[in-house]
């Protein structure tokens, strides 16, 4: 992995242009070309997640870093990305919440053949949105991203936005051995049927979390990506108002979110725009707190002394362009449901095929979970039966169910969904996601036009969940 | 939820509580920060003399694979207590006959989480077999039957 100082650099790799950021506020993103081909080698490499001085663990990477490279798109604009396996088992990639052709989208035996070892495939597409998207394997899902294989995908704004500073935190989260090496174990049903494979490591750019220097004044825009199998994060940032511009790489109104807390499940993103208003040479924590009795400091906020940038924030805009999202038409709206089922304290749901109430042992085929009443279980295979079908431009209105006991980040591909409500009451700010975070007994309701056709998958973003059932597939004709 | 507190309370009132003379047994539960039967499960353990400490954790399955505990027959918690690892929610009898016993092994475990077992609630399907689990790599053997 590139060795790096500090995890909170910006890791923008570009493979054809090189890009420098100004120092002097306010400044504008780093553009990076608008077309060219870019080449993407996934193979075995060794990272050092908790130091410089702690051990190398063996990984699975893109382009020997961990996180992959940090690729730059340009909105509108078409690119190309060769994408070479050097592993020793299929992959694919998925580039996760880009509205692209099905084709593309990187769900092997479903939208394409497996990138068999040794082989490349060529992904080309025009991103229509800008926003905060990243890229991960679709095959061997849970090992592959497990051992490392995730990297972000910005697309750029036509016109940026003004602030001081961008930045990018990829946070993956790795459970390791005492030594320092990735833990066998990947598929235990005990972690399958609760909350999938949480790690005990957590790195932000690849890195341990360390101190993350900032000007008092200054405005960021941060980037949050959560590319974990299956940790939920939920972020504080002591003493600061951080404020959310875009989830899932969507423009929404700006807001403060509920309680001041970022919550982030596997896959999601969110914007925010941080107004640094600390003293100078102050400290400010920021904590994850999501799991109840196991908080930590994922970083701390560390104002340099120096005088602040300017006296009063800065009054651009932060609200960002919006992007061209068909909007639903929900007067005329096919109406689907799709209903979580099974798990630990599943409550027999799961009684036909393998559950039980609270589940004894895991059922044929390692199903732990089922979505109405079906399991489909792995990555993505040839002849996965859709659960509905659309006529292309209708507009779906579906309803999500979780009568589990547990928390499911549901992700479409191919769409953003319009969030309409949660347990009833209208989901505020205009949010679009293509993940959608449902806690235990939530019902969502979301919308969006079927325009783009194929066979698309919607699935359960905690890897192990995905894998042991909490997957299926719709059609768009 | 609820209903699984209120069939833990009920299974405390059906479990034998112990002597008042018995010394309190202290363990340590390792748990998952979402899972509430173990909770019941410790409270229905508290009732019957023990003190729980208890510890939510992410990687239960790491600790109880580490704890020597056979991947197939994990229980939803692991239970550390005067040196024997008990999985999942073995009624306290067995988990009493085991500290008295004391055998040479490493634990017991009642995999999953079976119906009707202590912190659980609902009607037992059938006889809750519980395995005896050892360090060396011999196969589990049946403990105890209930």
């Amino acid at each position: 992995m590139n060795s790096v100082s500090s995890p909170f650099i910006t890791r923008r790799k570009f493979l054809l242009a090189a890009a420098s950021i100004a120092a002097s506020a306010p400044i504008r993103p780093a553009l990076a070309l608008a077309t060219g081909e870019h080449r993407i080698r996934v193979a075995p490499g060794q990272a050092r997640l908790t130091g410089p001085d702690g051990p190398r663990t063996p990984v699975w990477a893109y382009d020997g870093t961990v996180p992959g490279p940090t690729l730059r798109l340009r909105q509108g604009q078409p690119a190309r990305i060769v994408v070479e396996n050097g592993l020793d088992e299929d992959t694919t990639v998925h580039w996760h919440g880009i509205r692209l052709a099905n084709a593309m989208d990187g769900v092997p035996g479903l939208t394409q053949p497996p990138i068999r070892p040794g082989e490349n495939f060529l992904y080309e597409f025009t991103p229509p949105d800008a926003g905060t998207f990243w890229y991960h394997p679709h095959a061997d899902s849970l090992v592959q991203l497990g051992r490392g294989l995730a990297g972000a995908l910005i697309v750029e704004e036509a016109e940026p936005v003004a602030v001081d500073r961008e930045l990018l935190w990829l946070l993956q989260d790795w459970r390791l051995t005492k030594d320092g090496q990735i833990a066998a174990g990947f598929g235990n049903m005990m972690d399958a049927a609760m909350s999938g494979r949480v790690g005990n490591v957590v790195t932000v750019n690849g890195a341990p979390p360390a101190d993350l220097t900032v000007k008092a004044g200054e405005r960021v825009r941060l980037r949050l990506a959560n590319a974990s199998l299956a940790r939920i994060m939920a972020l504080r940032f002591e003493g600061h108002r951080p404020v959310i511009v875009a989830i899932d790489g969507q423009p929404c109104d700006p807001h403060e979110p509920e309680g001041g807390r970022l919550v982030l499940a596997p896959a999601m993103r969110i914007d925010v725009v941080l107004d640094m208003q600390g003293d100078p040479g102050s400290r400010h924590a920021v904590i994850d707190d999501y799991y109840d009795g196991l908080a930590y400091t994922l970083t701390t906020l560390a104002y340099d002394a120096g005088a602040p940038l300017r006296d009063h924030p800065l009054d651009a805009p932060i609200r960002l362009p919006g992007n061209p999202l068909p909007g639903p038409d929900l007067a005329e709206a096919e109406r689907q449901e799709i209903v979580l089922q099974g798990g630990m304290m599943g409550g027999g749901k799961l009684a036909g095929i393998g559950g039980m109430m609270g589940m004894a042992m895991p059922g044929m085929n390692g199903a732990a979970w089922a979505i109405n009443g079906m399991s489909m279980t792995g990555d993505g295979h040839a002849g996965m039966a859709p659960q509905f079908t659309l006529s292309r431009g209708a507009t779906c209105r579906l309803t999500m169910r979780n009568e589990t006991a547990w928390w499911h980040p549901m992700h479409v591909h191919g769409f953003s969904l319009s969030v309409l409500s949660r347990n009833g009451s209208p989901v505020p700010h205009r949010q679009w996601q293509d993940t959608v975070l449902l806690a235990p007994k939530d019902t969502i309701e979301c919308a969006f036009v079927a325009d783009n056709p194929g066979d698309w998958m919607l699935h359960c973003h905690v890897a192990d969940h995905q894998m042991a059932g909490l997957m299926t597939v719709f059609r768009v004709t | 939820m609820k209903l699984t507190y209120r069939l833990a309370a009920l299974s405390l009132l059906i479990a034998t509580p112990l002597p008042a003379f018995a010394a309190t047994i202290n363990a340590v539960m390792y748990k998952n920060p979402q899972c509430s039967c173990c909770e019941s499960y410790a409270n229905y353990l508290e009732h019957n003399g023990f003190k729980i400490d208890i510890k939510p954790v992410n990687n239960l399955s790491q600790i109880s694979s580490d704890a020597g505990v056979p991947a197939d027959l994990e229980g939803c918690h692991a239970l550390m207590v005067d040196g024997y690892v008990v999985d999942g929610l073995v009624p306290v009898e067995i988990v009493k006959k085991l500290l008295t016993e004391r055998p040479a092994i490493t634990g017991i475990t009642l995999a999953g989480m079976p119906t009707g077992a202590p912190g659980m609630g609902g009607e037992k399907q059938g006889p809750f077999v519980v395995y005896a689990f050892t360090k060396d790599g011999k196969a589990p053997t049946v403990y105890a039957t209930e």
